[in-house]
């Protein structure tokens, strides 16, 4: 027998599954996007603690409009995603696994102890989007005096946002 | 409409990063096979997203005059294999075992089986024992069964050394398989 063909049969075949393609896509892709987008980095970063990032991710571009900033994100062994961030005009926020850093999901914790402002430059569409994608609305919308719209609603784990568009530039003598 | 050749598709990625997700849907399973053989799937698996990620970083070095990538990508495999190769050695060994167990129990094979068991092991540490770049260049050729032309690719050789390479591969095993081998080894 040719020395060759004995190489040959020591070949042996080699299972190939979809998650394991899938994981290495997913190495091959934050590679793409790190030279895509270099990351922002704003000096205060509020991070939440999600039960489920993935679910809270589509939630928050799904409901509010948010951008993933997809070279932050890092994935688990498992292919889940474990922390990533959003932006959403200049502002940025981290979503992380809850517990890892010591915070928890209102959905475990049973209540919120914050509540993140944003701005939006079409309050009722915003409005409008966040309810047709399942938000639960705690604050209804309502123009606060004659300054600004408002609104607050509760993402699908319970952390509270407030949404509001300015109506006019308030002059320095009038805030309250 | 015929998909654009990967040279093509590499050069679009050099404007356009993200088109080069292209190349690893498809290609990724090949090179995960590959890896996988010469390494294990376990290990396979943690290689292959690191071997594009590689690709991906140095491909403003892929010849565009050639039209696949897969020859490129086995080179850059067979280098990250360069620093597997106890990983390597110990699945080869494995393997060795399965072949000689599965020879040995054909009874078609007749007397030739009884040697299996000694032949295939020996076969394995000849393999292990070859110098690297002689490995590499016998193991895409006859495991991948890439061309001597892919194989040149691959491993950024003329074509000239990857013959001679191949050649010297094979008379290295039949050394390292036959004690008294030397005096017959001649070139093809």
């Amino acid at each position: 027998m040719k020395r060759v063909d004995l190489v040959r049969k020591l070949r042996r075949e080699a299972a190939v599954t979809p998650a394991a393609l899938d994981r290495g896509k997913a190495v091959l892709m934050a590679a793409i996007r790190q030279e895509v987008q270099p990351m922002r980095r704003p000096t205060i970063v509020p991070r939440l603690p999600y039960e489920d990032v993935g679910a809270a991710l589509s939630f928050l571009e799904r409901a509010f409009g948010f951008r993933e900033v997809s070279a932050a994100r890092g994935v688990r062994a498992d292919g889940a995603i474990d922390h990533t961030m959003v932006e959403f005009g200049d502002g940025m926020i981290g979503l992380g696994a809850q517990g890892a850093h010591g915070a928890f999901s209102p959905k475990r914790a049973g209540t919120a102890t914050q509540y993140i402002t944003v701005h939006v430059d079409d309050i009722d569409a915003h409005h409008q989007r966040a309810v047709a994608s399942g938000a639960e609305i705690v604050s209804r919308l309502h123009d606060h005096l004659r300054d600004y719209r408002v609104y607050e609603a509760l993402d699908l784990e319970g952390h509270r946002w407030r949404f509001l568009q300015w109506l006019r530039e308030v002059p320095q003598s009038e805030r309250h | 409409m015929s998909s654009p050749p990967d040279a093509e598709v590499i050069g679009r990625s050099l404007d356009d990063p993200e088109a080069f997700g292209v190349i690893y849907d498809r290609h990724a399973a090949a090179l995960l096979r590959f890896l996988g053989r010469r390494v294990g799937a376990g290990v396979g698996e943690g290689l292959v997203g690191e071997l594009f990620r590689i690709a991906f970083e140095q491909r403003k070095t892929f010849d565009v005059s050639r039209a696949s990538a897969l020859p490129w990508l086995y080179g850059i495999g067979s280098n990250l294999l360069l620093n597997h190769r106890r990983g390597e050695a110990r699945r080869l060994r494995a393997s060795a075992r399965m072949a000689a167990a599965h020879d040995a129990a054909d009874k078609r094979a007749g007397a030739a089986a009884l040697d299996a068991r000694l032949l295939f092991p020996r076969v394995a540490d000849a393999i292990e024992a070859l110098p690297d770049e002689e490995r590499s260049a016998l193991l895409l050729f006859a495991w991948e069964d890439l061309s001597y032309q892919s194989v040149a690719e691959a491993l950024e050789l003329p074509i000239g050394t990857v013959r001679s390479r191949l050649n010297r591969a094979r008379a290295h095993l039949r050394e390292l398989l036959e004690p008294d081998g030397k005096r017959r080894v001649r070139s093809r």
